[in-house]
């Protein structure tokens, strides 16, 4: 059974349609790759997951049962199976890093506050941050924000994992300290769904790509076919573009 | 050269003096907190309200922020009474020093509630926060911490502007500085030693409201 599916999924902002039926799955412990252009509708699918924006059509199944958009309780519960972290750190910047990575687990998850933060305490060792547990995100770089949010979405232990752009501004050095994060979750089995620019490793690490342009799906395979033989040739110039940087 | 500096004449008035600096902080006190829920009340009203309480509201700002005090407050003095409501000069200071703070506090806690990082929302949604958690852990604490350094200027400009209350013969720090000189004739000594009061008052002001926002709510604010 698919851990996560898309079925023909629509989606707009007002007016402006956005995501025009898109449809992919994901199985338990796979990595997915979303691929594509900008603006083609990518960072908008994982809103959709995380219940920040409600389809127009189609449907979103999470362990085979469908999503009831309508419904924030349930959808709440929903959201509990999944973390994100998004491109741009939106960290509370009123708490400590340390609060920011245990304040969920235990205002939302009802987890008792010592056992939590000693894990949110290993969480930021763990993305290279066990020395700023005190510092507040105004007095880390942007590279160290992303990490912590890294930490806080682990720290929910959630079933899927769900990465836009983690490394897209994040200083050069800092860039392979994450990706060996995000490798060392993948070896422990965790499902993700993995927006990236980073061609190389989303050729590494993924079960699946799937290249999206215009809010569509255009092709989707494993990462050997879409980058050495892919089928479209809108597929083909993306590829071809992108892997001559 | 005919004055000669001398305190000696003045130094006993000083306990009557610090009673008018007591009296002083109290009316700033009382018009900034009634203000700070006018304003608040004001700000709610711009950010949320219909078209017609937001007109009345953006009218009322722009009244008591485009006129000077001492005007508001003869307005209320003289033209109260003719609408039978008569009030001590006490009475009408701190009813117009209190109109007048609602009216700048709105635009400052309207600037602070519309500073919120949508982002940050975001990110409180998906961690599954409720509504109510969401306000209380993120919004809250963002608007207190953006909203403390401006609130604290604004009622330390209140304290010095109590002084005008003089003019209606209440008889706070300025006045009771009056009273002092037109007793002594020691002008120098006695503005001196009141001036000397205003500083005491709003350094001991900016130390306390920058150490609270320091600790409370991490605004960043300098103690001097
Ligand atoms: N909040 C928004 N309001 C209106 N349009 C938006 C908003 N966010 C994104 N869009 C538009 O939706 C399209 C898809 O955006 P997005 O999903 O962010 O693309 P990607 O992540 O692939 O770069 C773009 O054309 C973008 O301009
Ligand atoms: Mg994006």
């Amino acid at each position: 059974m698919r851990h996560v599916e898309l079925a023909d999924v629509t989606a707009a902002y007002g007016r402006t349609r956005v995501l025009d039926g898109v449809s992919f799955g994901v199985d338990r412990g796979q990595i997915v790759s979303l691929i594509g252009p900008s603006g083609s509708g990518k960072s908008t699918i994982l809103r959709v997951l995380t219940g920040l924006l409600k389809p127009q059509a189609g449907q979103v199944r999470v362990g085979g049962e469908p999503v009831d958009f309508a419904d924030r309780r349930r959808l709440r519960a929903m959201r509990a199976r999944f973390a994100v972290v998004f491109q741009q750190f939106n960290l509370f910047q009123n708490m400590t890093a340390l609060d920011n990575v245990s304040i969920a687990p235990i205002k939302v998850g009802g987890r008792p506050r010592r056992e939590v933060e000693a894990e949110g305490a290993a969480l930021l060792a763990r993305v290279g941050l066990g020395g700023k547990l005190k510092a507040y995100p105004d007095e880390l770089s942007g590279g160290q924000q992303q990490r912590v949010a890294i930490a806080r979405a682990l720290a929910l232990r959630p079933e899927v994992l769900l990465l836009d752009e983690v490394t897209a501004s994040l200083d050069p050095e800092l860039v392979s300290e994450v990706l060996d994060t995000i490798r060392d979750l993948a070896a422990e089995g965790m499902t993700m769904l993995i927006v990236s620019h980073e061609m190389g490793f989303v050729r590494e690490l993924s079960s699946k790509v799937v290249f999206m342009a215009d809010g569509r799906v255009v092709e989707d395979g494993p990462p050997a076919r879409i980058f050495d033989a892919p089928q479209e040739r809108r597929t083909r110039d993306f590829v071809s573009k992108i892997l001559r940087h | 050269m005919g004055y000669a500096i001398n305190y000696e004449q003045v130094f006993p008035y000083l306990p009557y003096l610090i009673g008018g600096a007591w009296l002083s902080l109290q009316i700033a006190f009382l018009a900034f907190v009634g203000g700070a829920v006018l304003g608040l009340l004001g700000a709610f009203a711009l950010s949320f309200g219909g078209p017609l309480l937001r007109g009345v509201t953006r009218a009322y700002v722009t009244f008591f922020t485009n006129t000077p005090q001492l005007v508001q407050i003869y307005f209320l003095f003289f033209a109260l009474p003719e609408a039978g409501v008569l009030l001590s000069s006490q009475q009408a200071v701190l009813l117009g020093m209190t109109l007048n703070a609602g009216a700048y506090l709105t635009e400052i806690q309207r600037a602070g509630f519309s500073s919120v990082r949508a982002a940050e929302m975001e990110a409180a949604e998906v961690l599954g926060f409720t509504r109510l958690q969401q306000v209380r852990y993120v919004v809250l604490p963002h608007i207190a911490r953006t909203l403390f350094p401006p609130l604290s200027n604004h009622y330390i400009l209140m304290t010095l502007g109590t002084s005008m209350a003089a003019i209606f013969g209440v008889e706070e720090l300025t006045g009771r500085a009056l009273n002092v000189n037109s007793e002594t004739f020691r002008s120098i000594e006695v503005f001196t030693m009141t001036a000397g009061l205003y500083i005491l008052v709003t350094l001991v002001a900016n130390v306390v409201l920058a150490l609270a926002g320091r600790w409370l709510f991490r605004a960043r604010m300098r103690l001097l």
